[in-house]
C-alpha cells in the first residue's frame, strides 16, 4: 500500500483522500498524512497509523457493514455522499468508498468537492422544477373543476327552458302557461347572467369563485325560494315532489356569497333529484341554531354506504384514495361552504335515502 | 444512556430537513435547500422519565433522482414519514414508501407528520383521508416546522413509541 513517501499517496493527499487500510484485528488505520478536512472532523485520528473507530461517525459505522460485505466479495461499495459537522459546526460533505486493493482492504475517504456541489445544484433545480409542475397540475385540474361546474350551470339552464317550453306544449290553462313562460324566461337570463360571470370570473382569474366572502351576506329563504323556482320544472317532468321549508316570517341572513350559496342548493336539489326515483320526495329543511342555520336536502334514493360516504366531497382526480368519478358537483358544493367558514357532510335518512346537509354561519348583524 | 436512531422519510420538498432542524436547533428558513445523502443530527430528548438520545438521519427525499437506500435503514428504532398538506400527491407517494420501508425494516414504530400545517388553507389533503390512515392504525400529526407546532410532539410521541417494549 502507498506509505507517505510515494506518489501516489501524495496525490491522495492532494485530492483530499484519507485512506485507510484495516489491520489483522479488522482495526481501520490511516495512512500517509491526514488531510486537512481530517484534522478538523476528528483530531484524534489525524496522524499517521491512527485507528478510526467506528464510532467516530453513525453514518461510517453503518456503511462499515457494507464495506465488511464488499471486502469479502472483493468487490467495490460506495457508501453515496452524507454530512459530518466539524468543531465549528461547519458542514463537510464527504463519501467513503470500500474496495479491496492488493489484498488489503481499504477505505477511501472523499471530500466532496465543486462537482458534488453542481450535482446538488442540478438537483436543487430538478426538485424545484417537479414543485412547480406538481402546483401547476394542481391549479389545472382546479380550473377543470371550474369549467365542469359552469357546464353543468348552463345545462341545467338550458334544461329549465326546454322543459318549460315543452310544458307549454302540453298545457291549455292560459295562467299556467304564462307561469311556464316566466320560468322559461327566467332560465335564458340565468343563462346570461352565468356566460357573463364567467367572462367577470376569468378577468379575475380563479380568486373570484374560489374567495371573497368577507362582505357576503345572503338571504337564505330568497336563495332558497330562488333555486326551488330553478329546479321545480326538472321536478315536475320526472314526477318527483319538492317539499320546501316551512314558511317563517324571520330572516335568515347567512354569511355566504348568494349565487355561491344559490348554486350549492341547485347542486343538492340536483343530485337529489337524480337519485330519487318518482313518485317519491324530496324535502328541504331548515333548523335553526345560535349561530348557524342547518340546511338538510333529504331524499328517497338508495343510501350511499359509509365508506362512500367519507369520500363524497373528496377533490376530483387527486387522490388515489378513490375513483375520478367523483362527483364535482358536491366537490363544488365542499368548496364554496367552506369557504364561508362552514360545514357540509353527508348522513343516511332515517327510514332509508340520503340526507345531505350544510351548516352556515348567521351573519352578525353590525355593532 | 439510551440511544436511538430515527429515519426522516418522505418525498422531497415536504419538509423533512426543516422539521429536523425545528425540533434540533430552533431555527426554520423559508429557502428550499434540498438534500443530498444523509445529514445526521443528535437531540438528548425526555420519554416517560428517561433521557433518550435520539439520532436523526434526515434522508434525503425518495424522489426520481435519488431512491431510498434501504441500507440507510439498518438498526433504526422508527421512523418519521414526512408529507405536505399542500400537495396531495407528496401523500400519495408517502404512503407507497411506508411499504418499502416496512419491507425493510420490519414492524418498527412510525409516524406520519402532516407539515405545513401554518398553510392549512392551501391544503390538499382532507380529512376524508387522515381518517382512511388513522383507520389503517397511523398515527399522524400536522406539524409546521415554521411555526414550529406539532414538532416537538411529533418526535416526542415517536421517541415513546420507540422504547415501548415489543410485543
Amino acid at each position: 500500500m502507498p506509505n507517505r513517501a510515494s506518489p501516489a499517496n501524495a496525490v491522495l493527499e492532494v485530492l483530499g483522500f484519507a485512506l485507510f487500510v484495516r489491520d489483522d484485528l479488522g482495526a481501520l488505520r490511516l495512512v500517509g498524512a491526514a488531510p486537512e478536512w481530517l484534522s478538523r472532523l476528528w483530531p484524534a485520528v489525524a496522524a499517521a497509523g491512527a485507528e478510526l473507530p467506528a464510532e467516530a461517525s453513525p453514518f461510517l459505522e453503518n456503511f462499515l457493514i457494507d464495506a465488511g460485505e464488499s471486502w469479502a466479495a472483493r468487490r467495490r461499495a460506495r457508501s453515496g455522499p452524507w454530512v459530518e459537522h466539524d468543531g465549528q459546526g461547519a458542514e463537510v460533505q464527504l463519501e467513503a468508498t470500500a474496495l479491496t486493493a492488493d489484498g488489503q482492504s481499504v477505505l477511501l475517504v472523499e471530500r466532496l468537492g465543486e462537482d458534488f456541489e453542481a450535482k446538488k445544484s442540478v438537483l436543487q433545480k430538478a426538485r424545484e422544477t417537479v414543485i412547480a409542475y406538481q402546483r401547476l397540475n394542481t391549479e389545472m385540474q382546479k380550473k377543470e373543476i371550474l369549467l365542469h361546474c359552469i357546464a353543468e350551470d348552463m345545462s341545467a339552464a338550458l334544461a329549465n327552458v326546454i322543459t318549460s317550453l315543452r310544458l307549454i306544449e302540453m298545457e291549455e290553462n292560459p295562467a299556467k302557461t304564462r307561469e311556464l313562460l316566466g320560468l322559461a324566461s327566467r332560465g335564458t337570463e340565468a343563462q346570461q347572467t352565468l356566460i357573463h360571470r364567467v367572462l367577470d370570473v376569468f378577468a379575475e382569474e380563479l380568486q373570484g369563485f374560489y374567495g371573497r366572502h368577507a362582505s357576503a351576506d345572503a338571504d337564505l329563504r330568497a336563495v332558497t325560494d330562488r333555486a326551488f323556482a330553478a329546479a321545480a320544472p326538472l321536478f315536475s317532468e320526472k314526477g318527483v315532489h319538492l317539499s320546501a321549508p316551512k314558511a317563517d316570517a324571520s330572516e335568515m341572513r347567512i354569511a355566504a356569497d348568494a349565487r355561491h350559496l344559490e348554486r350549492v342548493l341547485a347542486n343538492l336539489l340536483e343530485n337529489a333529484l337524480q337519485s330519487t326515483p318518482a313518485g317519491h320526495e324530496v324535502a328541504v329543511r331548515f333548523e335553526d341554531e345560535p349561530d348557524s342555520v342547518l340546511v338538510r336536502v333529504e331524499d328517497g334514493g338508495a343510501e350511499i354506504p359509509p365508506e362512500a360516504s367519507a369520500l363524497l366531497f373528496s377533490r376530483f382526480a387527486l387522490s388515489s384514495l378513490h375513483p375520478p368519478a367523483a362527483d364535482l358537483r358536491l366537490h363544488f358544493c365542499r368548496i364554496a361552504i367552506e369557504n364561508c367558514h362552514g360545514e357540509i357532510g353527508h348522513a343516511p335518512r332515517c327510514g332509508g335515502g340520503n340526507c345531505f346537509w350544510i351548516r352556515l354561519p348567521k351573519r352578525r348583524a353590525p355593532r | 444512556m439510551i440511544q436511538k436512531k430515527l429515519c426522516m422519510i418522505g418525498t422531497s420538498g415536504v419538509g423533512k430537513t426543516s422539521l429536523v432542524a425545528q425540533f434540533v436547533h430552533s431555527v426554520f428558513s423559508d429557502k428550499y435547500l434540498t438534500t443530498v445523502g444523509v445529514k445526521i443530527d443528535k437531540k438528548m430528548v425526555a420519554v416517560d422519565g428517561s433521557e433518550v438520545m435520539l439520532v436523526i438521519w434526515d434522508l434525503a427525499g425518495d424522489d426520481d433522482f435519488q431512491r431510498l437506500q434501504v441500507s440507510y435503514l439498518r438498526g433504526t428504532a422508527g421512523y418519521l414519514l414526512v408529507a405536505d398538506g399542500t400537495r396531495q400527491i407528496t401523500l400519495d407517494q408517502v404512503r407507497d414508501i411506508q411499504k418499502r420501508v416496512a419491507e425493510a425494516v420490519g414492524p418498527v414504530p412510525f409516524l406520519l407528520a402532516l407539515n405545513k400545517a401554518d398553510l392549512a388553507p392551501q391544503w390538499e389533503v382532507d380529512e376524508a383521508q387522515i381518517a382512511s390512515l388513522v383507520a389503517q392504525g397511523w398515527t399522524i400529526i400536522r406539524t409546521s416546522a415554521k411555526a414550529g407546532s406539532g414538532v416537538e410532539e411529533a418526535f416526542s410521541e415517536l421517541s415513546r413509541q420507540m422504547l415501548q417494549p415489543k410485543p
